[in-house]
Formats: structure tokens, C-alpha cells, sequence
């Protein structure tokens, strides 16, 4: 419990972060040189820390399922979607529907259990729960700060 | 109306990638599956940037290297999100991560690092973080 708490903190801050240099890659070339790039780089990582840990055993694929293969391109269809967007609504607009659409869908798939993952069973508390979190994200997108401030970090 | 449906759909997205990814890890292990997913985007992508032509790869030199390895994060980031989803659930894990996202961007934004205009703390941001955590709070309960 603990643990996967802190590493989905940890995947955020690494978000985060990812998100500002891929802001300043993108200051000097477009959208789909910084997308080719920072999957590029993130193959790369992934694969290095494949072979430390595991060595060859990296690359023993089993159950490999032929939809496995496709998959990554859902992260292609996620920069056509948040560029779109971005540049129709606005930065603070556009990732506060993102963000809830990402947290109404988790909350779908915990339900559902699609996939094979572990079925999450629905309560109240976990609706109620993420209502209130979209009110905090509403509230600090909306609260008051420059519109350019989103604009330098959230599109890629 | 259609800017909305981009950023839905972009959502809904980025939600089944993790999802897509804590699956395909239960067969092939994680670190196999941030690397064929990401493998696969990046072919893409290079697809569709020798079509789209926005920018070229030469022109990353002039780019701080450090920024160039951004992309790097990817691996952990994966890894972290895909054995979160496995341990506490796609909804829990998502909130944490926004949590963690929103606050830090707002801490590197307080303090101008990276070279970004520093901003000023104000009023709504703490009561949004605070609503953030109590909204985790409450789902826990």
C-alpha cells in the first residue's frame, strides 16, 4: 500500500518534470521532433535498465499477445489529442478536461476490471472522493494565475 | 466543442496506457513493456514527423542536453505507475500521481528552477492542493 503510493507520487513528480524539459525541447523544434525524441529516449532508459536487471532474460517476451505490440501508440494519439486541445481551448482549459477525463476513466476501469487487472470494487467515498479532487484541480487551474503559465509547461 | 473532445479523449488516453501497460507487464515484466511501448511510439512518431516536417532532429542542438533527457524519465515513470496500478488501483494511483504533478510544477513555478518565469504563491492554489488531498483522503475512508 505504502510503496504504491509513493512510487504514483514519484511518477508524478517525474511528470512533472518531464513535462518542463519537454517545454524547452519544444521551444527549438516542433511538436512531433520533441514526441520522436522523448520516446526515443525513453526506449532507450527502459531497454539499458532491462539488460542491468534482468540481463538476457530482457529479451525472453512470453505471452506475448499481437495487441502488445500496437500498444504504444496510444501515447502518439495522446500528443495529436492534448496539442489539439490545447491550442483550441487554452491550456488551463483544455488540461482540467484532461485531467478529469483521467481520473473519471480510472475510476470506470477499477470498477470494471477490464483487461484482466485486479476488479477495484465501486464505493461512494471513491466517487465522492475524486469530485472533491477535481474541485481542488478546478480551483488551482482556475485560481487566478496567468494563462501562460500553463501554456510554458502543459503543451507539448 | 471540438477542443473538448481532443482533451477528453486525451484523458481517456493517457489512462489506458497505464492501464495498457500494468496489463502487458503481468506477461512480459515491466521494464520489457516500457521498452516495446515505447519502442513502438517512437516509430510513430518518426513516422509521422518525416510526413509532418514541424521540426527537425538537428535542430535539438541547440537545446540544453539536459533537457534532451527528459525522455529518459519515461522508464521510471512507467515503472512507477505500472507496480502503483498493480499494488493500489488505477483510481488511487492516478490521483496521487496528479497530486505529485500539480504540486511540483507549482513548487518549480514558486522558485523560477529551470529557468521559468517565477511566479507568486496565491490563495487558491493552497486551497486546490488542499481540496486535492482531502479528496484522496476521503476515497481511502
Amino acid at each position: 500500500m505504502m510503496l504504491g503510493i509513493i512510487l504514483a507520487l514519484l511518477a508524478g513528480g517525474l511528470v512533472s518534470l518531464q513535462n518542463i524539459f519537454n517545454t524547452k525541447v519544444n521551444e527549438h523544434t516542433g511538436s512531433w521532433a520533441t514526441t520522436t525524441l522523448v520516446l526515443g529516449m525513453g526506449f532507450a532508459a527502459s531497454l539499458f535498465i532491462s539488460l542491468l536487471v534482468e540481463g538476457r532474460g530482457t529479451f525472453s517476451l512470453q505471452h506475448m499477445q499481437p495487441w502488445y505490440w500496437i500498444s504504444g501508440m496510444i501515447g502518439v494519439g495522446v500528443v495529436i489529442c492534448l496539442v489539439k486541445g490545447v491550442r483550441q481551448l487554452g491550456p488551463t482549459f483544455a488540461i482540467s478536461i484532461v485531467m478529469t477525463s483521467q481520473l473519471g476513466f480510472a475510476l470506470l476501469w477499477d470498477s470494471l476490471g477490464w483487461l484482466g487487472l485486479d476488479q477495484v470494487p465501486f464505493t461512494w467515498n471513491q466517487l465522492i472522493g475524486v469530485l472533491i479532487l477535481l474541485g481542488g484541480i478546478l480551483v488551482f487551474k482556475f485560481g487566478g494565475t496567468s494563462e501562460n503559465r500553463g501554456s510554458k509547461y502543459e503543451s507539448h | 466543442m471540438k477542443g473538448i473532445i481532443f482533451a477528453f479523449l486525451g484523458g481517456a488516453c493517457i489512462t489506458l496506457q497505464g492501464v495498457a501497460n500494468a496489463r502487458i507487464s503481468q506477461d512480459i515484466g515491466t521494464w520489457q513493456a516500457a521498452a516495446i511501448t515505447q519502442l513502438t511510439g517512437f516509430i510513430l512518431a518518426l513516422c509521422i514527423l518525416v510526413f509532418v516536417r514541424d521540426g527537425s532532429l538537428a535542430q535539438l542542438k541547440s537545446v540544453k542536453p539536459l533537457y534532451l533527457l527528459g525522455g529518459g524519465f519515461g522508464a521510471l515513470i512507467i515503472f512507477s505507475e505500472v507496480t502503483a496500478i498493480q499494488q493500489i488501483g488505477v483510481t488511487f494511483t492516478i490521483s496521487a500521481l496528479l497530486i505529485a504533478q500539480l504540486f511540483l510544477t507549482f513548487v518549480i513555478d514558486i522558485n523560477g528552477w529551470f529557468g521559468m518565469a517565477k511566479q507568486k504563491m496565491k490563495v487558491p492554489q493552497f486551497i486546490g492542493i488542499g481540496m486535492m488531498v482531502a479528496g484522496v483522503i476521503i476515497m481511502k475512508f
